[in-house]
């Protein structure tokens, strides 16, 4: 069967590395927090994704050109980001092979870190961030980091389905999703996710950058949101408000 | 083994008919959506993002205006059914802030305009401004109503 998806390794790939994944979906907040940590771990290019499923762009910096969904890494953490809306009907297949490349790989744990859309998040000061994980023992392990677990209904886009493959695949996952506008750049959603990220692995991360860039940040993801909005619309992301149909 | 057909029912062929249409105008949509920037370089405006709720007695339209400064905010029917959003950044962004450089430019303004889908009573809208998110409370006009017996 010829790959519709291609992953690409510009460099030595680590394994047994946590895995953040960024990608475009409700208030960007995945994104913003991904794009936060290669910033601040000063992580590398170590791989690009390749398909004819997405539109011909590439993104130049420093003059040069870049494909737009990219993987960054250093020795035990990698990061996935996508500097375009991925389109619906690409979602699948680049997951899918996000997920195959993950385990070949050897990553002990993929991290979906997301937004939930609240109606009134205007009002939210501290967004609370919920987890939802591959396995009973990574749930349990949520549980003891005190991180609400959701118990029952939708997820819909690209981290429904790393969740899903990662527990085909037994890779082991876990989303981490803030409460979060769904059509504006949230970078405090995304900063609620990454103090929870830091809980889990260890890690210090300096949020203070982030809360500061905040306005810069929104100013600057008006474009990206807007088209990922239109694609989560085609993904049907609206599901995740429904209730879910337990006889 | 031959899989049976499942016979279509009215109500297939509703939601069938309904879900070409959607696919149809979302095509007829996209390039204008898609080729529009968000930016005018001559009215030195952004264009921010916007939504519009209706809920049974209001519409609420909200826009995120980062970098704004509440007091300069202006809103304006400009007619019955469509609203327009001013508002004066804090400071100038220029075009390299936003990572572009090839491009000359400075922006001072958020600039956009909204349709309302429902008739409504400009004259009593109530705004508030919540970290950097406008919220307009806009009362919908009673119109005659059908009772269900």
């Amino acid at each position: 069967m010829v790959e519709t998806v291609n992953i690409i390794e510009r460099k030595d790939i680590p394994s047994n590395a946590i895995m953040l994944n960024g990608l475009p979906d409700v208030g960007l907040v995945g994104l913003i927090a991904t794009s936060h940590i290669i910033s601040e771990a000063k992580l590398a290019e170590i791989a690009y994704m390749d398909s004819d499923l997405l539109p011909p762009i590439v993104v130049l910096h420093e003059g040069l050109p870049h494909a737009p969904i990219r993987i960054f890494g250093n020795t035990d953490l990698i990061a996935s980001f996508s500097e375009t809306a991925i389109p619906a009907d690409a979602v699948q297949p680049f997951i899918r092979k996000l997920v195959a490349w993950a385990q070949a790989k050897k990553v002990k744990l993929m991290v979906a870190m997301g937004g939930m859309p609240v109606q009134n998040r205007q009002d939210i000061i501290e967004p609370r961030v919920f987890g939802a994980a591959s396995s009973k023992s990574l749930l349990n392990m949520l549980r003891e980091k005190d991180i609400e677990v959701l118990k029952g209904g939708y997820m819909v886009g690209p981290y429904a389905l790393i969740m899903r493959y990662c527990a085909e695949k037994d890779v082991p996952a876990i989303a981490l999703l803030a409460e979060s506008f769904y059509k504006y750049p949230d970078p405090v959603a995304a900063a609620a996710t990454l103090k929870e990220f830091s809980k889990i692995s260890g890690r210090k991360i300096n949020l203070s950058r982030l809360t500061e860039k905040g306005e810069e940040i929104r100013l600057k993801a008006r474009d990206m949101m807007k088209r990922t909005e239109r694609e989560l619309g085609r993904m049907k992301k609206t599901q995740e408000y429904d209730l879910p149909l337990y006889v | 083994m031959q899989e049976r057909r499942r016979r279509r029912t009215i109500r297939d062929l509703i939601r069938e008919y309904l879900e070409d249409i959607e696919a149809l105008s979302e095509e007829i949509m996209e390039p204008s959506i898609a080729e529009r920037p968000s930016w005018n370089a001559q009215s030195c405006c952004l264009e921010p993002l916007c939504s519009v709720f209706v809920t049974p007695n209001e519409v609420i339209v909200t826009a995120d205006l980062p970098n704004t400064n509440p007091d300069t905010i202006e809103i304006r029917p400009t007619n019955a059914d469509t609203i327009e959003i001013i508002a004066e950044m804090k400071r100038k962004i220029r075009f390299d802030e936003l990572g572009i450089t090839h491009r000359k430019g400075e922006f001072q303004y958020f600039h956009c305009q909204t349709n309302i889908p429902v008739l409504v009573n400009m004259e009593r809208v109530r705004t508030e401004f919540k970290r950097g998110i406008l919220e307009i409370h806009i009362p919908r006009k009673k119109g005659y109503k059908i009772e269900a017996k």
